[in-house]
């Protein structure tokens, strides 16, 4: 047919990484601060994500945690789930690992300019919604009244502490914290309950409002139900980021599809009126 | 450009063909399986029941060496091979590599799965060349020549300059015979108008979750209907150390399994045989048609006569139309 094509380099190549640092989070969650070898920038968007390798490890999707105003380097916040997370856990600052991407639709930041934001995480969603905070942190004044979410187990699971803390105290944001469970003996002085408690009474300009979900698949129908009844009920008014299963991260392996839809190519974040007829989808 | 070929003359653009190219073609086995298989490795077989082994294999075959990254962190692409010579092709062949280009091709394309059909050389086979001599359509479409079974003696239609230049030499064709081959071909009924009106069904939410168990109960987990599949192209990603770093190789996967979608948190959005089979019928005659405006069955009939059971693509789109049109 046409003429051969000949490229250096294939959608399946890793580009190397330096890891800068390594901090624990949680007993099993560790922030791991990169750098693209070549001191190019990643260059992507909140919500993306990449594809992290380890050599002779497949590779595994994992969220940006961090904004892309932040220059010099890129962060992940990573839980210890299996084989390719447990030995990221083991690695010392100064070795090298493998990524591809960024990829993935992210957070549709030209719609959520000039908005009053409701940003809701539970567990582990808050990494990927941590990039989304920071570039807010950081473009302050090109969004409204910004509201932080967040739901842990206890409060021992909680993700980035320092930094809950700091926006709770930095006067950007107005910041609820829950726990599912709180040990008698904690001084955690957030709530207690589901996320969805956060919600109930929350006075809003609901017309001039977006929300952002990123959770455990369990948390985004009754959160979903709570906006709806503060009165979130448009299109573009809630958005959600769907995870599955990713091999590729460009659309081929088929791992991660919901009914048409590649998660890693058309999402992960979706507008919530494009999936929420979709079987399986929520 | 429209030659006409005897059988000698065929065997000799083979052979010119087979100097360049890593020719496979119709070949008949010492117990009577006939499949796609290296030129010169057995008899070659010009008419017959149609080829099981799925032609797409040739590129993207079950496993395959993406890329090697050295200790550096250096990425290697595999050296080139001699370029795929296909010939043989059906109708249904021709439309799932159709359906399978787009899909690969589709930005971001899958530059190793294009490195190797940019490449290729296509020839279908049709005319009298089914089981006993039956006759099998015309493609017209996506191949460089096409090789019509007339009377014993071959019409060659290039449709690609690298198809032409294959034909040069070869005496004139009768564009007569072209035209009794076209209006026997328009003549043929296809089993897509089973799969459109099943299509139809599922899209409008007339089959209940009921079917889906009744047929889920039957199915063995082979995975056999999705190996079989020409239109398939799901695939895990394994990274393995070897001597000079680390190998990158892709494997067929099934969606009929239950790991395939199966999170490290425990969470299966496919987490029961029951959604894996609607899914398996669903992605094809529902999902990629929203997707890519065309059912991503071709109707080749392989899963059909993979499935153990009965419970092939065809046989349940039939159940359907039978039960909830
Ligand atoms: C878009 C996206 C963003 C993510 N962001 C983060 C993040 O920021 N932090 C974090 O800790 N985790 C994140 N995850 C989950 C993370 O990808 C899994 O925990 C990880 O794949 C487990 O790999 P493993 O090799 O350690 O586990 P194993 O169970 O050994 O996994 C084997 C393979 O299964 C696949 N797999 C298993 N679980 C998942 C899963 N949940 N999602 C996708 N593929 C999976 C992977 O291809 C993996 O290589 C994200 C997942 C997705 C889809
Ligand atoms: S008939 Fe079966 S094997 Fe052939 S394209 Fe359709 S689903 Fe695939
Ligand atoms: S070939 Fe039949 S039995 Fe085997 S996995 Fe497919 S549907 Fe199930
Ligand atoms: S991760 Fe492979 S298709 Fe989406």
């Amino acid at each position: 047919m046409s003429q051969p094509s000949q490229t250096e380099t294939s959608i399946y190549s890793p580009r190397p990484c330096r890891l800068l640092s390594v901090n624990k989070l949680t007993p099993q969650d560790k922030l791991f601060r990169l750098q693209l070898r070549d001191g190019s920038e990643l260059q992507h968007q909140p919500g993306q994500f990449i594809q992290l390798s380890i050599p002779g490890l497949t590779d595994a999707p994992l969220s940006v945690a961090s904004s892309p105003t932040r220059n010099g380097y890129f962060e992940l916040g990573v839980r210890k789930a299996g084989i390719l997370t447990s030995a990221l856990h083991r690695l010392q600052p100064g070795e090298q690992v493998g990524i591809r991407g960024p990829f993935g639709r992210p957070f549709q930041l030209d719609d959520l300019r000039g908005k009053q934001l409701l940003l809701i995480a539970g567990g582990c969603g808050l990494a990927p919604l941590r990039s989304l905070i920071q570039y807010c942190q950081d473009r302050r004044d090109e969004f409204a009244t910004v509201q932080i979410f967040y739901g842990a187990r206890s409060p021992q699971d909680m993700l980035f502490q320092q930094d809950l803390s700091a926006w709770q105290t930095g006067g950007s944001f107005n910041c609820r914290y829950t726990v599912d469970k709180k040990p008698v003996d904690s001084c955690f002085d957030g709530e207690t309950g589901l996320i969805t408690n956060l919600l109930n009474d929350l006075q809003i300009d609901a017309a001039n409002s977006c929300a952002v979900i990123v959770g455990p698949p369990t948390m985004y129908r009754p959160v979903i139900s709570a906006l709806r009844r503060l009165g979130l009920n448009s299109e573009k008014q809630i958005m959600v980021s769907l995870e599955r299963q990713m091999r590729c991260g460009v659309g081929k392996c088929g791992h991660c599809t919901i009914e048409h839809l590649y998660c890693c190519q058309d999402g992960p974040i979706f507008w919530l009126e494009e999936v929420e007829h979709l079987r399986g989808a929520l | 450009m429209l030659k006409q070929l005897n059988y000698d003359n065929l065997l000799q653009l083979l052979e010119t063909i087979s100097t360049d190219y890593a020719l496979q073609v119709p070949t008949l086995l010492a117990d009577g399986t006939r499949l796609l298989a290296n030129y010169g490795s057995g008899e070659l077989s010009l008419t017959g029941p149609p080829l099981q082994r799925k032609p797409t294999s040739a590129f993207f075959p079950q496993t395959e060496l993406l890329l090697t990254i050295d200790v550096e962190g250096q990425v290697h692409l595999p050296q080139p091979e001699k370029p795929v010579a296909l010939f043989g092709l059906d109708r249904t062949d021709l439309a799932a590599l159709t359906f399978l280009d787009r899909f690969f091709c589709a930005p971001p394309a899958d530059d190793i799965y294009q490195r190797k059909r940019d490449r290729a050389l296509i020839i279908s086979l049709t005319g009298s060349a089914g089981p006993e001599r039956s006759f099998l359509p015309l493609t017209e479409d996506n191949c460089d020549i096409e090789m019509s079974a007339v009377n014993g003696q071959y019409l060659a239609l290039g449709h690609s300059e690298l198809g032409q230049g294959f034909l040069d030499g070869f005496a004139d064709g009768d564009p007569q015979q072209l035209e009794d081959l076209r209006r026997e071909s328009a003549q043929q009924v296809s089993p897509a108008e089973l799969l459109q009106q099943a299509s139809r069904l599922l899209s409008e939410e007339r089959v209940p979750d009921r079917f889906w168990k009744e047929i889920a109960d039957k199915c063995i987990l082979c995975s056999g209907c999705n190996l079989a599949c020409p239109t398939c192209s799901c695939f895990g990603v394994q990274d393995r150390q070897s001597g000079h770093g680390t190998e990158r190789s892709r494997v067929w996967d099934s969606c009929q399994l239950d790991a395939f979608m199966r999170e490290a948190s425990g969470h299966n959005p496919l987490g029961s045989e029951q959604l894996r089979t609607r899914r398996r019928i669903h992605h094809k005659l529902v999902a990629d048609v929203e997707r890519w405006g065309e059912l991503g069955c071709v109707a080749c009939g392989r899963c059909d006569r993979a499935c153990p059971v009965g419970i092939g693509m065809l046989a349940v789109a039939e159940e359907i139309v039978r039960r909830f049109n």
